[in-house]
Order: structure tokens, then C-alpha cells, then sequence
């Protein structure tokens, strides 16, 4: 029998029962929606997590007293001894590190005037931050030696600050309290956009020096730093780790009582995230197909013990095996086709408003569209060939004497 | 000869139970014979039919179609033949109930591969010679069980067969109905076509001129020639078949 009569007497079968193709068709909608829709926010994290490893560096080595990314249980971490300046110093010292600029944080609320913001991110640092970590200043100018070295009470303010409290004023030689402190502005940050859904332009920086005399010294040091021209990142990591242990008397047994990050630990975890998502994702669309694919095979069963008579006739007629067969596989393709169609608008759909509504550029591929269409047709085959066989093996008498 | 039984059984298996259906058939029909089969209930006239018609095979015995022996094909090459050679008329119509008048006819053409552009005009042919023209669009439901026949007649005639086979075609019908439908195989007929017919009734079987009567799945008798008169009777639509 020509394909085209086969697909037209399948979607009107399908049609006279529209409630039950509905339903069957359900898992199969729930199995391909899933799959697009988590392919389509993976995509969207990949996107906008390129984009933040962009602006973390791909060659600075950030030394801390926890590491960027906690695995294991927060026991490990407990009573870890503070990084200080004088660690700093001798990781500067090494001859395999480049420039280096110790990092200290807090929050505090600040003001300008009548405006004021609360709990703003303020970092006290050296002239190298900029370079090492990738600030570019759009107005004014930066830290300098000079403002580290006599502790002056000047700040560099990141593009929101700017905005929440001065406006449409020009923030530069203007006075500003941070802490109940005052502080001249001398520079402006240029937009540095999110990390991990939080904004990177709260942000304000002063020099290292007055940060500890403003807000206190007893707080550990974050050592941000560059191998030397042509020492490789491993020899810079080996070097720092070598020269901590000793300095923290950590015993050779016992692993690093400290952290020394790259961008590479977080690439390893993300890559960790979304093979989690991945793989739930493949438990999901499993189950959902494996219950889908159970229904449609129920449901073609019903569909051929229904209308055994009309087989019977049908090769009364003429029919032979295969066109019966593939008339019912058809039918079962067909339904799951259509589910999977319904499914990839959905998980489509929860793409599109994921974007609308959050950060997350999450984008709906072609692979996730093909990977959907392919599976439902998949689970439309086999599920469907059991039934459809055993619709074209029917005795013709018997199906024709069929109550 | 275009249909040749020598010794036919059939047997069928009901747990341990054997059933003769057939307890061996010799019989010979001819191209253009008009042959009615009569007999008790369970006298095995349905058997015998569904064997000529090649929807079943014989336990033992020989049925030659056309001089091909039956006997030794698969389901495939069976539905070919009943495809090309053979159309089938039921007591109960067995029209497929989502399908129009017209998609009915047309689907034995469907299965024996005709080109889809000369499907409509021949599909237009049966029904004017079973005078349907105007009831093609509608469902089998919407039609009356006598313009259901007609159908089901159209579609048994579409693909130009050498044997028609009606079982019991008029049970369903009610008697002026059911000579209707008479007066069509009459015409069938008188144009060609070669005709084996199921009946319970003397009169429905006095169209046929050949009676053969079954008793216990074996031939009692064989008449021919029993009445020639319907031949002058009154023409139905079937004659521009
Ligand atoms: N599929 C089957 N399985 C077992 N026995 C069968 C089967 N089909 C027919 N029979 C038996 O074979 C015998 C002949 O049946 P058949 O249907 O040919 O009779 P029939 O002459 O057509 O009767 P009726 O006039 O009632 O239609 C009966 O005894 C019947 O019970
Ligand atoms: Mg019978």
C-alpha cells in the first residue's frame, strides 16, 4: 500500500480517538519536552558562563584560604590559619611569579549626599589588580604605589555605585562616606556585567593599606597573581604550594591547609555541573519515553484487538502482511511524532521564557530539536512493531468471524 | 477451467476435538458459471468459500486456480490472488465504517497498486454500475443496508475479478432488498463474470444456474441448468455493468 493512503488512514484513526491519542502521547510529550528544554539551558549556561570565565582571566593564579569551588564537607576547611600580607609578600618573592596583588573584602553601606546603598562589596588592593584581573577604568584613574603607600582615602567605584549615587553628576574629586568613612573618588569602572547571576559593578576599591587601617587587618589575604613571562601556570602553582607549606608548617602528610585557584577549577566543576544535568536529564527522558513507548504499545494492542475485523477485511481484500504491518507502525510513528512535536514546543517554549525571565541566555539548538524528533520517532518503532506485527500475522477468517 | 477441486478436506482442531469441515471436495467451475451453494447449517458452505476464495488453504487435496495449485502458498502470494483474482461480498457488508462509499471501493485498487490516476475513474465505474454515483461521499452509516451491498459489491468488482464469492449476500436484507441485489448479479453475470453465491434460500438460488448442495461437508448433489428463466427477467442498474 502506497505511504501516502497508509498516512492518511492512520491520522484518521488516530483522529476518531482523539482523547485516547492525546493521552498516550502524554509521556512521550513530557520525554522529548524535557529533553529540549534542558538542552536548551544547558546551552544557555554555556553561553553565559564562557562569557564570565572571559572575565575572570585565563591566566591568573588566585591563592586562598578556601577554594573557589568546596567539595567535600565544610569540616575540612575548619580552622584553617588566615593568608596574610606577609605571605603575599614571599609569593612575590618567588622568582617564578610575576605580578601580584593581595586582596582583602568586605561589605559596607555607603552614600553620597542623599543617596545611599547598602551592603556594596569593597575590596582593598594594589595597582596590579587592575591588570590581573582585568578592570579597565572608563573615567579617572586608578589605584596608584603612590595611594597604597600613604594610605589615602580614595576610591575607585565600579559603573552601579556611580550610577545609584551620583547619577547624572560626575562622581570624579567628589567625597564619599564608605563605612562612616570619607573617601574621594578618583575612577570609574568600566560595566563588568554578572557572574553567576550576581552583578560584578557593586563594587569599590581602595588601597589595601587604608582598607586595613578603615576596617581592621584581621582578615585573610586573597593572593591574585601571574606566573613570570615564560614560567608555565603548573611551575607557578608547584612554587606557591611548596613555598605555603612551609610557611604554615603544614606536615608532609597532611594535604594543603589552603587554596590555589585557576580558572580551571571552575571549567572542572562546571563541566561537573552539567554532567549532573546531563545525566538527570537522560534518567528523565528515559523513564518518560520507556512510559510513553508503554502506552502507545497498550494502546496499539487496544488499537488492533478493536478493529480486528477491519484487518480481516482488509486482507479479504488484498492486503498482505507488510501492509497491514505498516499501516499500524505507521499509526504508532505518527502518535509519537506528534507528541514529540507537542513536546519540543513545549521544552522550546520553557527555553524562550527562561530567557525572558532570568539571566540565562538559554537558546533551543537544532541538536536538542534532532535529538528529540529522533528519539520519538525511535520509541514510535519499537514500541509500535510488536503490536503492527501482530496485527499483520492475524488469521484473516479468524479476524473476519471476530465478535 | 477456472476452478478445479479434487478431493478437498478440511480439517479444523478445536483442543483435542478434530471438525471435518470439508470431507472431500471434487469440483469444477468454469469461467462465467452463475453457481449457487446451499446446504444445513455447519454443512461447511463458508469453508468451501473461504477455500476458493483463497483465504484459507485445505487440510488435503488439491484446488487449482487458473491451473496454479493453491495449496503451497505463502500468505503473501495468497493475498496477491485474492487481490487480483478474487472479490468478496459478506452477509454483513464489512465496509470499513470511517471510510466513505467512494474510499471503500477504492481500497482493493490501493493494495493491488493501481496508478493512483486512474483509481477515480474506475472507482466511478463500479459505482454507476451498481447505481451509487450519488451516495459516494457518504459513510456507510448514512446509507440503507441495500445501498451497503451495493457497495460492498462495488468494492468486490473494482479490481476486475475472475471469481465473485457472496456469502449469504441477502441475509441481511430484507426481501425486496435482497432481490435487488439478485437483479445486480444478474447483471454481473450477463456481462462475464463468474459468480459463487451462499444461499438459505430456494428462491435466492434459483438465480444461479447451478445448485450444489453440501450435507456434512460433502456434496449430495450437483443440478444444472435448473432455471434459465431469470436470464429474460427484469433488468436492474447492474446492466451497464
Ligand atoms: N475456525 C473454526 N474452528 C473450528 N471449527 C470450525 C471453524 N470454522 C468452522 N468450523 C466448523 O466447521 C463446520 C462447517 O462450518 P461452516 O462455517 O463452513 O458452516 P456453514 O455451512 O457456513 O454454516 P452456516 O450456514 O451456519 O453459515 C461447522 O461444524 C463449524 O462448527
Ligand atoms: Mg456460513
Amino acid at each position: 500500500m502506497e505511504f501516502r493512503e497508509t498516512f492518511v488512514s492512520a491520522l484518521r484513526t488516530l483522529g476518531s480517538h482523539k482523547m485516547r491519542s492525546a493521552l498516550t502521547m502524554l509521556g512521550i510529550i513530557i520525554g522529548a519536552g524535557s529533553l529540549v528544554a534542558v538542552m536548551s539551558l544547558i546551552a544557555g549556561l554555556n553561553q553565559s558562563v564562557t562569557t564570565q570565565f572571559q572575565s575572570v582571566g585565563t591566566d591568573i593564579i588566585s591563592v586562598s584560604k578556601f577554594p573557589w569551588v568546596q567539595m567535600g564537607s565544610s569540616e575540612d576547611y575548619r580552622g584553617r590559619k588566615d593568608i596574610t600580607m606577609h605571605d603575599s609578600d614571599a609569593i612575590e618573592s618567588l622568582p617564578s611569579i610575576g605580578l601580584v596583588a593581595p586582596n582583602i573584602h568586605t561589605r559596607r553601606g555607603m552614600s553620597y549626599g542623599r543617596e545611599s546603598m547598602r551592603r556594596v562589596r569593597v575590596s582593598g588592593t594594589t595597582p596590579e589588580y587592575e591588570t590581573i584581573d582585568n578592570y579597565a577604568v572608563e573615567s579617572g584613574r586608578f589605584l596608584t604605589q603612590f595611594d597604597v603607600e600613604r594610605r589615602r582615602q580614595v576610591v575607585v567605584i565600579a559603573s552601579e555605585v556611580s550610577e545609584k549615587l551620583f547619577g547624572l553628576r560626575d562622581p570624579i574629586g567628589k567625597d564619599m562616606q564608605i563605612g562612616g568613612k570619607k573617601f574621594v573618588v578618583i575612577g570609574i569602572l568600566e560595566e563588568k556585567g554578572d557572574i553567576f547571576g550576581e552583578t560584578l559593578d557593586e563594587h569599590v576599591l581602595i588601597p589595601i593599606t587604608t582598607f586595613r587601617k578603615a576596617f581592621g587587618s584581621r582578615r585573610s589575604v586573597v593572593v591574585d597573581c601571574q606566573p613570570a613571562d615564560g614560567v608555565s601556570m603548573e611551575r607557578a602553582m608547584d612554587d606557591i604550594r611548596a613555598l605555603l607549606r612551609v610557611r604554615r608548617q603544614v606536615p608532609r602528610d597532611k594535604p594543603d591547609d589552603f587554596a590555589v585557584n585557576t580558572q580551571e577549577d571552575l571549567t572542572a566543576s562546571y563541566k561537573q555541573l552539567t554532567g549532573v544535568l546531563y545525566f538527570a536529564m537522560t534518567g528523565i527522558v528515559a523513564l518518560a519515553l520507556l512510559v510513553g513507548g508503554i502506552g502507545v504499545m497498550n494502546v496499539m494492542l487496544v488499537s488492533v484487538a478493536e478493529r480486528t475485523r477491519e484487518i480481516g477485511v482488509r486482507k479479504a481484500i488484498g492486503a498482505r502482511r507488510r501492509d497491514v504491518t505498516s499501516q499500524f507502525l505507521i499509526e504508532s510513528v505518527i502518535l509519537t511524532a506528534l507528541g514529540g512535536a507537542l513536546g519540543i514546543g513545549g521544552g522550546a517554549g520553557i527555553g524562550v521564557l527562561v530567557r525572558v525571565a532570568t539571566p540565562l541566555p538559554a537558546a533551543t539548538t537544532p541538536a536538542a530539536v534532532g535529538l528529540a524528533v529522533g528519539f520519538s520517532l525511535i520509541t514510535g518503532i519499537v514500541f509500535g512493531v510488536y503490536p503492527a506485527l501482530r496485527a499483520g500475522r492475524l488469521n484473516p477468517i479468524q479476524a473476519l468471524s471476530y465478535e | 477451467m477456472l476452478i478445479q477441486l479434487e478431493g478437498v478436506t478440511k480439517v479444523y482442531e478445536v483442543g483435542t476435538e478434530k471438525v471435518n469441515a470439508l470431507g472431500g471436495v471434487s469440483l469444477s467451475i468454469e469461467k462465467n458459471e452463475y453457481l449457487a451453494i446451499m446446504g444445513p447449517s455447519g454443512s461447511g458452505k463458508s469453508t468451501l468459500m473461504n477455500v476458493i476464495g483463497c483465504l484459507d488453504t485445505p487440510t488435503s487435496g488439491s484446488y487449482r486456480l487458473k491451473g496454479q495449485e493453491v495449496g503451497d502458498l505463502d500468505d503473501d502470494e495468497l493475498a496477491e490472488i485474492r487481490s487480483a483474482e478474487i472479490g468478496f461480498v459478506f452477509q454483513t457488508f464489512n465496509l470499513l465504517p470511517r471510510m466513505t462509499a467512494f474510499q471503500n471501493v477504492e481500497l482493493p485498487l490501493i493494495y493491488s497498486k493501481a496508478h493512483r490516476r486512474t483509481r477515480a475513474e474506475r472507482v466511478w465505474g463500479v459505482m454507476d454500475a451498481v447505481g451509487l454515483r450519488d451516495r459516494a461521499m457518504h459513510r456507510p452509516s448514512e446509507l440503507s443496508g441495500g445501498q451497503r451491498q451495493r457497495v460492498a459489491i462495488a468494492r468486490a468488482l473494482i479490481n476486475n475479478p475472475s471469481i465473485i464469492l457472496a456469502d449469504e449476500p441477502t441475509g441481511n436484507l430484507d426481501s425486496g432488498t435482497g432481490e435487488e441485489i439478485m437483479q445486480v448479479f444478474e447483471g454481473l453475470h450477463r456481462a462475464g463474470n463468474t459468480i459463487i453465491l451462499v444461499t438459505h434460500e430456494e428462491y435466492i438460488a434459483e438465480h444461479a444456474n447451478r445448485i450444489i448442495r453440501l450435507h456434512d461437508g460433502l456434496i449430495s448433489s450437483d443440478e444444472r441448468g435448473v432455471r434459465g428463466s431469470s436470464l429474460g427477467g427484469p433488468v436492474g442498474s447492474a446492466e451497464r455493468v
